[in-house]
């Protein structure tokens, strides 16, 4: 009981920073915005009667609500998903240091996004680059799997290796068309690689929150069935779990969400890693709780990396992606002494 | 015998195109205490897992009260058999309770949580196999025989009139050994069937009430432990010298194995040749 207690109030804790973050991050940037023209900006935008008597410059209204906000609800979204997926790939390979990119998503939106560069698609739509993004770690995950089954089933660790070998085979294609670009374009592709926040617009955010979401709560839905997928696959099949199909359907919705936040961001590391990592070791394996909890807890790390990015060398921006690695990979290093010490 | 509720006709099973066992059939009664008993290779936990569903079988029919297999739904066999599997991995730091509760799975729909009542079972479960203490406790941090009776409880918990076992006293001292036995043979006496994948011949000698032998290939003998601890059937499943002696004062049966002389001298040249002298 008061492991559900302390797990629910931690869920409150995170959701209430995430939300003093989010505040944080649309009043921070090269033009200083007070918090109450934020919030009028927010309140007279979406028609509530509050705020309505504070005068807003057009320059203080176009960057909330066309830049600060898409940027944060983007942030979120991407940082929620990346966190859950992360959690969930852990516990489908019943191995904490799995990520989502470790069954080809990342290295396929990268080939989806070189090809939409590549044919021009870049040029003509902001759209073409995560719908490519979209659709290649879709087929890197179709292919994984396809390459990994055996019989009607699949055996996590050939999942893994498979995962490797088609990661590398994309970033062979990634490389080889690469080398066929001009200037400009590999500019563009690189801008995309390392992942971030900037300039993502409401079309992002309408990309995106659909497919996040439904993925979020989905694999909410099923975190008791991951509770019991982690014990193993005879464990499960013998309290009566149809192992194959539970862990296909997350491996699925996993992807897609990841996919999706990777196409409007671009790779970003470590969150799907580290932050999975951090609530299990605060609140405990139970995944009912670490999901949620890793979904607000990514969501959390990426809006604040976002910000630290926009101060830290002001008036320039550090992209989130780099932040996210130069945040998260001493914690990662220091997990991975910590685990020389104790058993996950 | 009573009611019948595991039957199993012209078994054949083994992994891929390999046979490990042909030619089993048996029947095994509501309230039996069955031991698996046969040399290491002998197809035993093959066959605890092939007639749970987990491997596929490579001929035979196998049923549960009457129905085959093949006809139970995953969850519906899962209320009808509990199955403790030899090695177990449970990572990620879960607690004993977690466990335990993952036995109430089968019963539950896929939207649903664990209730109160599904709670206060596990607990019980876990206070009759002394394990309460260790409710709250990480299974990373606790000993093999403390793991072994938290998943007892788990298997427990899943309130199945079958039972096997595989393996379950591997790795623990001869105190949590007979232990296991001694649940064993309670939860039969409650009506409950236990088939269990054995080492210890001795204790299934006491324990059991019958014993199925494999060996060469195919299921030896099988019947009461008067009838299969033999020195001849023993001799022949585990290609050895094995000798049975009868205690006349409590009726147990003593198993060990003899060493011939030609093989202790062998045994002493070979070990003066390593040794070097």
């Amino acid at each position: 009981m008061l492991k559900k207690c302390y797990g629910k109030a931690a869920l409150i804790v995170l959701a209430c920073l995430l939300l003093l973050v989010g505040c944080v991050s649309l009043t921070i940037g090269q033009i200083d915005v007070p918090f109450k023209s934020a919030a009028a900006v927010l309140m007279q935008q979406l028609g509530l009667p509050f705020l309505q008597d504070v005068s807003l410059s057009k320059e203080q209204l176009a960057v909330i609500w066309y830049i600060r906000l898409p940027r944060m609800l983007v942030g979120m979204l991407v940082g929620g998903a990346l966190g859950i997926s992360g959690a969930v790939m852990q516990g489908i390979f019943s191995n904490p240091l799995a990520d989502p990119g470790l069954i080809g998503i990342s290295a396929g939106a990268a080939t989806g996004a070189v090809v939409a560069i590549a044919i021009g698609g870049t040029a003509g739509s902001m759209l073409a680059m995560p719908v490519f993004a979209l659709c290649g770690s879709i087929l890197a995950v179709c292919l994984t799997v396809f390459l990994a089954m055996r019989n009607g089933k699949i055996p996590v660790m050939t999942l893994l290796l498979a995962g490797v070998a088609v990661g590398m085979l994309l970033g062979a294609i990634t490389s080889g068309i690469l080398t066929f670009m001009n200037e400009q374009k590999l500019q563009q592709y690189l801008f995309w690689m390392v992942g971030g926040l900037d300039y993502r617009r409401w079309e992002h955010v309408y990309l995106a929150v659909g497919p996040v979401l439904v993925g979020i709560f989905i694999m909410l839905l099923l975190a008791r069935h991951l509770n019991i997928l982690v014990l193993g696959e005879t464990e499960a099949k013998a309290v009566g779990m149809p192992v194959m199909q539970f862990r296909m359907g997350l491996l699925f919705v996993a992807a897609i969400t990841t996919a999706t936040s990777v196409c409007v961001s671009g790779n970003i590391g470590f969150v799907g890693l580290v932050i999975p990592h951090m609530m299990r070791m605060l609140l405990g394996p139970d995944h009912r709780i670490l999901l949620p909890a890793s979904a607000l807890g990514g969501a959390l790390f990426l809006v604040f990396c976002d910000c630290l990015g926009r101060v830290v060398v002001a008036p320039a921006e550090v992209r989130v992606g780099i932040m996210t690695a130069i945040l998260g990979s001493p914690y990662f290093l220091y997990l991975l002494r910590k685990m020389q010490k104790s058993v996950f | 015998m009573s009611e019948a509720v595991i039957q199993v006709a012209q078994l054949k099973l083994g992994y891929g195109d390999r046979c490990v066992l042909k030619e089993a059939s048996f029947s095994i009664g509501k309230g039996e205490i069955v031991g698996i008993i046969g040399c290491n290779g002998a197809g035993k936990s093959t066959l605890l897992k092939t007639i749970r569903g987990l491997l596929p079988k490579q001929g035979g029919r196998i049923s549960y009260f009457g129905k085959p297999l093949e006809e139970y739904q995953d969850k519906e066999l899962a209320t009808k058999i509990a199955y403790l599997q030899q090695h177990v991995e449970l990572g990620f730091g879960y607690t004993g309770k977690d466990i335990v509760m993952a036995g109430r799975y089968p019963y539950m729909k896929w939207w649903e949580r664990e209730s109160d009542a599904d709670e206060r079972l596990a607990l019980a479960c876990m206070e009759y196999t002394g394990t309460a203490d260790l409710a709250d406790r990480s299974v990373n941090e606790v000993s093999g025989g403390q793991k072994q009776r938290i998943l007892i409880a788990k298997v427990l918990a899943q309130q199945t009139p079958i039972i096997f076992l595989d393996e379950p006293t591997t790795g623990l001292d001869m105190v949590y050994q007979e232990e296991i036995f001694r649940f064993a043979k309670a939860l039969a006496a409650q009506g409950k069937t236990v088939l269990m994948v054995v080492h210890e011949l001795n204790l299934a000698s006491k324990y059991c009430s019958r014993i199925l032998l494999l060996g060469e290939g195919t299921l030896l003998a099988d019947g009461s432990p008067q009838e299969v601890f033999t020195e001849k059937l023993l001799s022949r499943a585990y290609k050895a010298d094995i000798k049975v002696e009868h205690d006349l004062v409590n009726g147990n049966l003593h198993i060990s194995t003899r060493v011939s002389e030609a093989a202790k001298l062998r045994e002493a040249e070979l070990l003066r040749q390593i040794c070097g002298n």
